[in-house]
Order: structure tokens, then sequence, then C-alpha cells
């Protein structure tokens, strides 16, 4: 992602954010990042991203749980074959319900680390080109471009409303 | 619900929380950690000289500490049932309330989780409850509620700090933008690197959502189990399929009286009348009444199968607590949390806010005399009259059960000038976003 340039354009208006995304695919540019306070569906569907691959970590991390409950409960009694109150070695229902609870923690956990992977986070230090606007009431977009194309975008930005821009 | 705010407004009235606190919020906080000394004290005292110090006996082993406990669970089951089911199923007033709520939980079960370590005669060997194998390769008996509960009350306070701590992420950034000095690098490190980009809001939506449905048939499972606990035995007055739902909504009804108690002072203390408003007060007065409803049927559906099953010593037990040594606990919870929240089904009681509080009261009180009535009832008066006896109350307990309390309501004053109490990204969701044209 990290090409020679960077463009920083802030909005102070989410309908000036949406026009300059839309502006930038139509010019064939998808090498940018869009900064928000919120998450915003508009936001999404003008992105046209891929759908966030954590579910697959979340459904691995809950089946490989549930495997492990069967294996910690049957694999323990197993191991040491000792009848207690008569019950069978293997009981099903009290074994299962082992199961569930881990099937639903190993979910979140791998839920979490998918996050963590997926979003790189966590991170020491921001981005040198973050806005502290951008948690608060403003939006933005970083560009990724070479040095033949900066004004080229910055001219864009300024176009659609963004309210500053500058290059690093 | 729709707010009149901005963005910009909502940053400034919901970031001042944590502005430097007055002296009542030290008054509060010394008076808090007496208690919580008190509670250390007592505890002290149990260890050094027994556990005999503590009024539980034989045959009443299971007394002020594990109805305390169930107690806290029980606190504990509001956040994320109103965090995770009403944001899976897109319920807007939750945004206002949901933080406070998770707080209630995490502070809740770190509560809840001491009583079986509070509980124990050899605290040191608590570990024997971890599942390993721990004397000649044998492993805890699964077979046993003790240990499910482990596995659920563990697995519930690791999701639910989890989920609280991930809620939390953004509006932590949102304060580290705000500060400066040595508070910006506290944040700047709890923020995590936070930036809100697009892709981070992608995996962190996507993310959030399965959380909240993974803790959902937690939230359901873990109630379950604590009743379990007893259910799974056959002394009489638990040996009933009912418990499971029973003890749920149970948890439910008390852990919501716990937030309307939380979010009353804090929305005064904090001015969050815009944030936090009649209109969220009274939707949650409406849920207490919904559980109160399910509580109260249970009750009575208790009472009713225990003279429809012909079992004489089920009989004898529910007789025993409406008439026996306890029977003014028995009633109280009839009184407080079925009866007197019957009252929100007017419009002016819900709206009225001391009215609020009261009922909230009542609950908690009546919902932690709910499961003294049995616990204790039923192990003192089981099948055969020869086993019957009484615990004694000893100022041990008392000590270690006001600990609690104090160190419940300690943990959520720190929260609550710390973190922001009120999620700021989500309560802008639900806003119109700035617009230039």
């Amino acid at each position: 992602m990290k090409n020679s340039f960077n463009i920083v354009a802030v909005f102070s208006g989410i309908d000036t954010l949406l026009r300059g995304i839309e502006v930038l695919r139509e010019s064939g540019m998808n090498n940018f990042i869009v900064y928000s306070p919120i998450p915003h569906h508009d936001i999404e569907n003008v992105l046209h991203r891929k759908k966030s691959p954590v579910r697959i970590f979340t459904l691995v991390g809950a089946i490989t749980g549930f495997i492990s409950g069967w294996v910690l409960t049957i694999g323990s009694v197993m191991n040491y074959p000792l009848i207690v109150g008569g019950k069978p070695l293997i009981s099903v229902p009290p074994f299962g319900v082992i199961a569930y609870i881990l099937t639903i923690l190993f979910g979140v956990l791998a839920t979490m680390i998918g996050f963590l992977i997926n979003a790189r986070f966590p991170r020491l230090n921001l981005d040198k080109n973050y806005d502290e606007r951008f948690s608060s009431d403003h939006f933005g977009i970083q560009i990724f471009c070479d040095n033949s194309e900066v004004n080229k975008y910055k001219e864009m930005m300024t176009e659609v409303g963004a309210i500053e821009v500058r290059n690093t | 619900m729709s707010f009149k705010l901005t963005y910009t407004q909502t940053d400034l009235d919901l970031t001042q929380t944590l502005n430097k606190p007055n002296r009542w919020y030290y008054v509060c906080l010394i008076l808090l950690a007496f208690g919580v000394a008190w509670g250390a004290f007592s505890w002290y005292h149990q260890i050094f000289s027994g556990i005999g110090v503590a009024g539980k006996n034989n045959p009443v082993g299971w007394y002020l500490y594990i109805t305390t406990f169930v107690f806290w669970v029980g606190i504990a089951h509001s956040g994320t049932l109103i965090s995770a089911i009403l944001f899976l199923f897109r319920v807007k007033w939750r945004a206002s309330v949901y933080r406070s709520a998770e707080a209630v939980t995490v502070f809740g079960l770190a509560t809840a989780g001491l009583f079986p370590l509070l509980h124990m005669g050899r605290v040191w060997v608590f570990y024997w409850t971890m599942p390993y194998p721990q004397m000649g390769g044998l492993f805890p008996n699964f077979r046993s509620p003790l240990i499910w509960d482990v596995f659920a009350i563990s697995t519930y306070l690791t999701v639910s700090s989890i989920f609280f701590i991930t809620g939390m992420v953004p509006d932590v950034a949102i304060v580290r933008d705000k500060v400066r000095g040595w508070r910006k690098k506290l944040y700047s490190l709890l923020a995590q690197g936070w930036q809100g980009t697009d892709i981070q809001w992608k995996h962190y939506t996507s993310a959030y959502v399965f959380l909240a449905a993974l803790a959902t048939p937690l939230v359901i499972s873990v109630h379950s189990i604590v009743s379990w606990d007893f259910a799974m035995s056959i002394i009489p007055g638990w040996h009933s399929t009912i418990f499971a739902p029973y003890f749920v909504a149970g948890a439910i009804h008390s852990g919501l009286a716990m937030v309307i108690l939380i979010l009353i002072p804090m929305r005064n203390a904090f001015r969050l009348h815009a944030y936090i408003t009649a209109h969220h007060l009274e939707s949650l007065a409406k849920f207490l009444l919904f559980t109160a409803s399910i509580v109260g049927f249970a009750y009575t559906i208790e009472v009713f199968i225990a003279w429809y099953s012909g079992n004489p010593w089920e009989r004898a037990i529910f007789l025993y607590r409406a008439f026996g040594d306890y029977w003014w606990t028995f009633w109280a919870l009839f009184v407080c949390n079925l009866f007197i929240p019957q009252l929100f089904w007017f419009k002016k009681f819900r709206r009225n806010i001391s009215f609020l509080i009261i009922v909230s009261i009542a609950v908690t009180i009546g919902m932690w005399f709910e499961r003294f009535v049995i616990i204790t009832t039923s192990l003192a008066h089981d099948f055969d009259p020869y086993s019957w006896g009484l615990p004694s109350l000893t100022l041990t307990e008392i000590g270690i059960v006001i600990g609690s309390f104090s160190w419940f309501f300690f943990l959520f004053m720190i929260f609550a000038k710390t973190l922001p109490v009120v999620s700021m990204w989500e309560v802008k969701e639900q806003l119109e976003p700035p617009k230039v044209g």
C-alpha cells in the first residue's frame, strides 16, 4: 500500500467525503484509506471493500473449542478410568456443558485474534498523517500515490470540497 | 430516539465526565475503601482463625457466601444482556446505557469471583478447581456442576471483559485526542493505536457482531449452570427443572435494578440528561416489569408444583419457607421482586425518578433474599429431622458481604472517572452525520 507520497484530505462533512471517494474510484485510484469517527453504511457502500475475514477466525475458533471440550472431558476419564456415582465413564450431557462453554470461549478468543491480525492492531504509534479531528467530527482520505500524481489528486480533493489537503 | 446533538457536543459532554472530581467523589471513595478494608480484614481473620468463624455450619454449609456469590453473578447478567442482545436486535436506546451496564457485569463478576475463594476452607489450594491432573493423573470430575461453574464463570468474565474493552477502544481514542500530558500517554496506550480507518472499522464491526452473537448464548448458559449447582442435587426445593430459566430471569431482574440504581446518580452527577433520558429509564423500567412477571410466574409455579407433585418433602420445604424460621424473607421476595414492580404498569411511576430508585433498591434486596431463601432454607430443613439445623450470623460474614458491596461500587467509581461512561461513537451513530451541502 505504501507508495512514495501520501496525500491527506480532511472533510468536514460526510457528503463531501463520499463524493471524494467516488471521484477517486472513478479515476481508477483504489490505493487509499478513509478515516471516520463512526462506521457508516454509506462509506462501506461506496468503498466496495471485501468482507472481513474475522468470521472465518470465529468459526475455526468455535469448532476448535467444541472439539477441545470433548477431548478434555473424554480424554481425562479415559486416561484415568474411575467410575463416579455409578455414572458411565463417557457422560454425554455433563461433558456437553464443558464443550458448549469452550465453543464460546475459543470462538471469542479467535474472533479477537482475527480482529487484531486483520486490523493490524494494536500499534504503539499513530500514522504521522493521522489528524486528531478524525476521531471527533471530521472525515479524511489518505491517498498513496506517485510523485507525478500528487497535484492531480490534490486538485481532485479540493474540487469535491476537502477543507484541507496536504501531502507528505 | 433521536438526539438533538452534534458530534462535537457529544464529545464535549461525554469527555467532561473525566474531569477532576469534586470532594464528594473522594468522600465516597474513602468510605468505600473502608468497606473494602473491613471485608479484607474479615477474610484475613477467617483464613488465620479457620472457616469456623463464618456462621455456616453443618447442615447449612452454603450460607451467606454462596448466597452473595449467586447474587453478584446475577447482577453481572444485565450488562451483557443489555449490550449483546439489544445490539443484535439493533435497539437504539442501548447506546446510552450499555457501557455502564457492561461495567456492572465486569465488576459484578470480579466481585462474584471472590466468593468461591472466600468460601474455601483452604484458599491457598484454590487451583485444585482448575482442569488439570492434580494428583496421580486424576482430573477434576467433569460431571460435577461445580466444575461447570468454574468454566462458566471464568469464561463469562473473559468474554465480558473482552466485549467491554473492545467496545471502548474507539472512545478511548477520542479521549486520547482531546487530552494532553501524561493523560495523553495513558490513553494512547489504552487506545492501542486506534485511528478509525475504514479497514479498522470493517474488522471491528465484524468482530463486534460475532462477540455479541457468542456472548448472548453465554449469558443464558452461565446462570443456568449456576442454577444447576443446586438443581443437580436431590435436596428438596433445589431439585427442579424450572431452575435454569428461573435463575436466568431472576439474574436479569436483579441486574436491571442495579443498572437503574447506578445510571440515575451517574446521570445527575455528570449532567447526562441529554444522553440518559427519561425514555431510557422508562425502557429499563418496562424491562424490569417484564422480568418481574417472569420471576413471579416462576415463584407461583414452584409453589404449585410443590403441592401438585404430591412429594411430601417438596411440600414440607415450601411450608417451611413460608411459615418456618425464615418466613419473612420468603414473603419479602414476593413483595420486593413481584408486587412492587407491578406499579410500573403505570406511566407516572415509570417516569418518576424517586420511585425508580425505590423499586430498584427493593428488587436488589428482594433478589438477595431470593437466593438466601433458596440456599439456606433447603439446607436447614432437608429430608431427615435429625439433620435439621440453623446457621448463625457472624460479624466475619457480615464484614465480607459488606466488603463485597464496597468493592463493587469502589471499582465502579474508579471506572466512572477514568473511562467514558457512555459510548460516544455509538451515540454519534444515532445522530445525523455532519454535512456540508
